[in-house]
């Protein structure tokens, strides 16, 4: 195959410096990995819940109700408008499960009707008879279960024929029982064709509200129910696996922007490197236009392999925790539907490099052709500066003079190393939020499952500093019934023990008056002074005026906090825990054995997301990763500077070698012009990660709550530290290849 | 010659227009995307219905007339009622509708479809009101009347089961529950004007007009509790209700009466326009409105439609309790009077509750089965669209009942009698929206929401017995 006659001349133009072109290569391949990963997490996540939901066809509405026949609910239910389908199941809880010597006492068994299924199947086949089973893949998966097996179901042991995905829940065993299907038929003489479950789908879901509002006006007798939406359900899955999920979206965004701003640096540094050539061009005659466009070429020609190349390994690297992760929340991951953005990305880069190659290239094409053979960009250094004197100086001194490139690589090493810092910030917070209930609003350290009367019991116990009965329910908006909620009440003033920040307005001070998390609030769009109308699991509606917004981070800021007086006027039979709040100093532990001494056993709190091992494990890999390339992108910005600056002052260099300069002192050299860079772009980095990308990513990742995303001071330490040895190895590798260089060639170059 | 060939060729295109803009031939509502959003559809044209008879070509029109029937004109905000049963479902689907504040200006917008037919005469066949109140009539009869109407009862302003402070989700709350209408309610009590009906109109009795919930004859004790100030919110647990239960005897009332209203209560501005009515007193009041409906203790009467077409009224409903139709042997005499009277000309037989659907009516349908000239038995009560043939040895006739003004789909209907070219007839049907103005819209998407209205019930019937010739 021959290339036209442009690209065969720009691939030669290439090899002309092998080593040079790999080194760029090398650059674009490092931020286009950087993409690559950030596209595969970004995309795999953020499209995850639809996609999955799409495949398995997951109900627009998922109706639970105490058990009623069958013919009963479906009577009411097909009077509903809008109404597109319906299929109906009985689960059962606490079922014991078992299969290859795997078992448990919470199994879900779901019995499932005619009509659609509501789960996709991904290896395997749907059930067809009474004597088979479906396993939910997350079960499939940790008990190494595949399709043919058997599966003991209480006494009954059934063959497993299929595994099936549905994204109305996250996977066994992040979910707290593993879930099985078993047709209805399987069970029909125990159960009859009694009910408790009811899918959903309609015509038009953005009229879901007024169907639903009809639906409650049918409810009537049908106790117990509640409506799960598809944004309810994205809600419950996202609070399952905490913040996480958001947090890695919004850090991939800004990956993605640090990317580019790298992509463009390292373009706009090759041009630099070849002014030289395009003042030789300019005077043998060569246009402006052409020499523009012979700079695109080439930066395009060593963009698509290398963007791709770097795309491909950044998306290969990601992928399989990001797998993990989808699976973990039971998604499925994007596949072949990853390519296009990917292709999209590597588009983007080719773009980039290209474009950020034709602006400097057009502003050296139309300077003076004297000025550009003689490098016109070094500024000089003023004597008085402030470098010290010695090789290091030296080293800084010849960085500085090159103002414009020092700017752009301080720039992008900034943002690469405040993307590491807000990484690790993630980490902690993900941690914090893991043991730390602190880090949520929570000021309470147990719970007691106990009735009011026991608070004075439990408050006289020593070590106990407060005690209150503490009351939570989910429900929903009454008048938007796809609005889910969490309810929390306290007896009285709740901050004690439970002290979201008030974003807005005041605290509540009675029992008709309620505080509001930001979530939920800007879904309903209540405001203080609004009414907000919660319908009850009862079905009965009880309302509160609002007195003040807080950010609060539990239940992704849909909770509301109040006092229990109405709640327990509607529904009686409402039952709470006790909170209890430990002295200063006291030991959790201690307190925890005399509440047990006393007939109390306490529960510990924990922070707002998950305690699963391995699901925390498989985010750290996904960080782990991103780190990694990261790191790559910082060493190759600081090898990239030096070898421009080590090309240009080869004469320079020369001559201290030629007056006795041994590899130390030229190691010393660069290491300074390494130095200056590093040392301007790490308080830059602490300065961006505070200022700008973590309050950017707690914004992106949940702009009802502020997330303590700042990196820690030791963290910064390690940072700082990171990128110091980072310039010496730079340094060293640069040094390298000048100590090969015969001396008098460097002398020649001028 | 020519001239009589252009007249001839006007009558018969004529046959074929509805002359209304709110005629279902020209366009009507659907949902299209079945996801309970009404938008404006094309029209249905006519099903030609030819169980009696053979199919012929229509030279002349005899009569055209209109019937609307089950306004159920209601004060939603009586005491009276009983939304509380609403949710058991079945026989009580009706006590509640979540657009019953609209049903004045539903009627107001039908009159207007009406009169842009401009019939010769409209029939309103029963339950112009729904619960036997002095104040419902009042409101009823000024829209067909003409001229300013009160919708409000007892305070200014809405007080109800379905205001925005209601705490019962059970209830629509327009003002906050989807479809969220702001300030509906406020803007249905508020005064309006009526255009009347410019045809003569023709009362026909029905058990809402004359029973308390059309079930419950009047008494003092419901009377009390109509004009009274408060009103039941929650049924009394120790009550026992049966969705099957459609009766409510006049003693087991009275038993539940007995000790006060029969569970949580609450204030709701008191009027003493909301007394019940007698029957004599509404008869009376619906006489001298109409300037029709004869006399006596029965509203039955005949009139003629043009010189081709005799309509007789039938008065079906019991004076005592329920809603099942009665005909006593003296209305069956009266009939077979009216019928031998009517000579020649056809004859179309009006009542509340549909003749074929109760057995007292047995009687009565073996005088029109043998009476060749009968054409058609229009009646409403079922809130159902529905056209019947009747094979009979006289030649048959058709059984007709129309859907209400209070459920879905919320239409009246119009008939034009026409001779066809081989010497019989044919009546052609077809069914009118009302116009939706005056917040009349939202009372017709509110009602085909209902899951207990006429969309789930089917009262819109086929379309064969919608838009059809109904040849004889």
């Amino acid at each position: 195959m021959t290339l036209p006659g442009g690209l065969t001349a720009s691939v030669r133009r290439l090899r002309v410096h092998p080593g040079r072109t790999l080194i760029a290569a090398l650059g674009i391949a490092a931020a286009a990995a950087m993409l690559g990963a950030a596209v595969t997490v970004a995309y795999g996540l953020h499209t995850g819940f639809d996609r999955s939901a799409r495949r398995a066809d997951l109900p627009d509405v998922i109706a639970r109700f105490d058990d009623q026949p069958q013919q009963r609910v479906d009577a009411r239910l097909r009077t509903l408008p809008n109404l597109r389908a319906r299929s109906y199941r009985r689960e059962f809880t606490g079922v014991p499960l078992d299969a290859n010597g795997h078992a448990s006492q919470n199994g879900v068994l779901q019995a499932v009707g005619g009509g659609r299924r509501g789960y996709a199947i991904v290896a395997g086949r749907d059930l067809r008879r009474p004597d088979e089973a479906v396993g939910e893949r997350g079960v499939a998966r940790e008990w190494n279960i595949s399709v043919g097996q058997r599966i003991g179901i209480g006494n009954a042991r059934l063959r497993v024929v299929g595994v099936a995905v549905s994204p109305d829940n996250v996977a066994f065993p992040l979910a707290k029982g593993p879930r099985v299907y078993v047709s209805q038929s399987a069970l029909s003489p125990r159960i009859g064709t009694r009910v408790n479950i009811a899918l959903i789908w309609l015509n038009d879901p953005s009229l879901l509200d007024q169907t639903l509002t009809q639906a409650r006006a049918a409810s009537f007798g049908v106790g117990g129910l509640r409506f799960l939406t598809r944004a309810g359900v994205r809600t419950t899955i996202d609070q399952a696996a905490g913040i996480v999920i958001a947090l890695l979206v919004a850090f991939s965004v800004v990956a993605l922007c640090s990317a580019g701003v790298m992509l463009m640096a390292s373009a706009q540094a090759e041009v630099e490197r070849r002014l030289q050539g395009i003042g030789v061009m300019r005077a043998i005659g060569f246009s402006p236009r052409a020499v523009v466009g012979q700079h695109v070429l080439d930066a395009g020609v060593l963009a698509l392999p290398a963007g791709a190349a770097g795309i491909a390994a950044g998306a290969l690297v990601a992928s399989r925790p990001s797998a993990n992760l989808l699976e973990s929340i039971n998604e499925l991951p994007p596949g072949a539907a990853l390519l296009g953005p990917l292709a999209l990305a590597l588009l983007l880069v080719v773009l980039l490099v290209a474009g950020s190659a034709a602006l400097p290239a057009w502003r050296a094409a139309r300077r003076p052709v004297v000025s550009v053979l003689r490098r016109g960009e070094l500024a000089p250094v003023s004597r008085a500066s402030r470098f010290p004197a010695g090789f290091l100086g030296m080293g800084m001194r010849l960085t500085a003079a090159r103002r414009g490139r020092a700017f752009a690589t301080v720039a992008v090493l900034t943002i690469s190393a405040a993307v590491v810092l807000a990484m690790l910030g993630m980490a902690t917070l993900l941690n914090g939020l893991r043991n730390d209930p602190g880090l949520v609003g929570k000021r309470y350290q147990l719970t007691v499952n106990a009735p009011a009367s026991e608070v004075a019991a439990i408050r006289r116990v020593p070590g106990v500093q407060a005690a209150a009965p503490r009351y939570v329910l989910f429900a929903a908006d009454s008048f938007l019934l796809g609005e889910s909620l969490k309810v929390v009440a306290y007896p009285g003033d709740h901050t004690p023990f439970e002290d979201p920040p008030l974003a807005s307005g005041r605290r509540l001070r009675s029992n008709g008056e309620a505080e509001v998390g930001t979530g939920i609030a800007d879904a309903l769009g209540v405001r203080p002074g609004s009414e907000l109308a919660i319908e009850l699991p009862s079905g009965r509606e009880v309302r509160f005026r609002v007195t003040g917004l807080v950010r609060a981070f539990d239940n992704d800021g849909r909770v509301v906090y109040t006092r229990p007086a109405r709640l327990l006027a509607a529904d009686p039979s409402l039952t709470g825990e006790i909170a209890v709040k430990l002295a200063p100093g006291a030991d959790q532990r201690a307190v925890a054995r005399r509440l047990f001494a006393g007939g109390h056993p306490a529960q510990r709190i924990t922070g707002g997301t998950t305690r699963n091992a391995s699901f925390l494990s498989v985010l750290a890999a996904l960080l782990r990763a991103v780190a990694l390339v990261d790191g790559l992108v910082c060493l190759y910005i600081l090898v990239q500077a030096l070898a421009l600056t080590a090309r240009e002052r080869r004469s320079t260099i020369a001559v201290l070698r030629a007056s006795g300069a041994g590899r130390r002192e030229v190691l010393l050299v660069l290491a300074g012009a390494a130095l200056v860079v590093v040392l301007a772009a790490a308080p830059a980095a602490v300065l961006l990660e505070l200022a700008v990308l973590g309050p950017a990513v707690s914004h992106l990742a949940a702009s009802y709550v502020s997330l303590p995303l700042h990196a820690r001071a030791g963290q910064v330490a390690i940072v700082v530290g990171a990128l110091l040895v980072l310039a010496v190895a730079a340094a060293a590798l640069a040094g390298r290849r000048l100590q090969r260089e015969p001396v008098v060639a460097g002398l020649r170059s001028d | 010659m020519l001239a009589l060939l252009l007249v001839a060729a006007a009558a018969v295109a004529g046959c074929g227009s509805s002359g209304a803009s709110d005629s279902t031939l020209h366009s009507t509502w659907i949902d299209p995307h079945h996801s309970g959003q009404l938008e404006r559809g094309p029209g249905e044209p006519f099903v030609e219905r030819t169980e009696l008879a053979r199919r012929s070509r229509p030279v002349r029109q005899l009569a055209l007339f209109a019937q609307f029937t089950d306004a159920h004109v209601r004060d939603e905000e009586s005491p009276a009622r009983v939304p509380f049963l609403d949710r058991y479902g079945g026989a009580f689907s009706s006590t509640f509708r979540p657009q019953e504040a609209l049903s004045p200006q539903v009627l107001t917008a039908t009159v207007r479809a009406i009169d842009a037919l401009r019939p010769q005469a409209v029939v309103e066949t029963g339950d112009l009101i729904d619960n036997d109140q002095f104040n419902e009539l009042t409101q009823a009869l000024a829209i067909l009347h003409g001229g300013e109407v009160d919708p409000n009862s007892g305070a200014p302003g809405y007080s109800g089961v379905q205001s925005r402070s209601s705490p019962d989700p059970l209830y629509y709350r327009p003002d906050v529950d989807a479809p969220r209408h702001l300030g509906l309610l406020a803007a249905a009590e508020r005064h309006f004007r009526s255009p009347g009906l410019k045809a003569p109109w023709y009362p026909v009795v029905g058990n809402h007009d004359l029973l308390v919930q059309g079930e419950v004859a009047p008494t003092a004790a419901l009377n009390a509790v109509a004009t009274g100030s408060r009103r039941v919110v929650q049924l009394d647990p120790s009550v026992r209700v049966s969705a099957a239960d459609e009766r409510f005897a006049a003693a087991e009332v009275a038993h539940l009466l007995a000790n006060g209203l029969p569970g949580r209560t609450a204030y709701t501005p008191p009027d003493p326009r909301r007394r019940l009515l007698q029957p004599p007193e509404l008869l009376a009041r619906l006489r001298a409105a109409s300037a029709a409906g004869g006399s006596g203790p029965l509203l039955r009467y005949s009139f003629d439609i043009g010189p081709d077409l005799r309509a007789i009224v039938l008065d079906t409903v019991r004076r005592d309790q329920g809603s099942g139709g009665i005909i006593s042997p003296v209305q069956v005499a009266w009939l077979r009077s009216q019928l031998a009277s009517a000579g020649r000309r056809w004859v179309v037989v009006f009542s509340h509750q549909a003749l074929t659907t109760f057995p007292e009516a047995q009687p009565a349908l073996a005088l029109l089965d043998h009476d060749p000239h009968v054409i058609a038995t229009i009646a409403g009560n079922s809130h159902r669209n529905r056209i019947e043939a009747r094979r009979t040895p006289a030649g048959g006739y058709w059984v007709i009942t129309t859907s209400s003004l209070a459920d879905y789909p919320q239409q009246a209907r119009a008939f034009r009698l026409v001779q066809t070219a081989d010497g019989r007839v044919a009546l052609e049907t077809w069914m009118i929206d009302h116009d939706g103005g005056d917040m009349a819209g939202v009372a017709r998407e509110l009602s085909y929401l209902d899951v207990q209205g006429g969309r789930p019930n089917g009262f819109a019937g086929a379309r064969s017995d919608r838009n059809a010739i109904l040849f004889r």
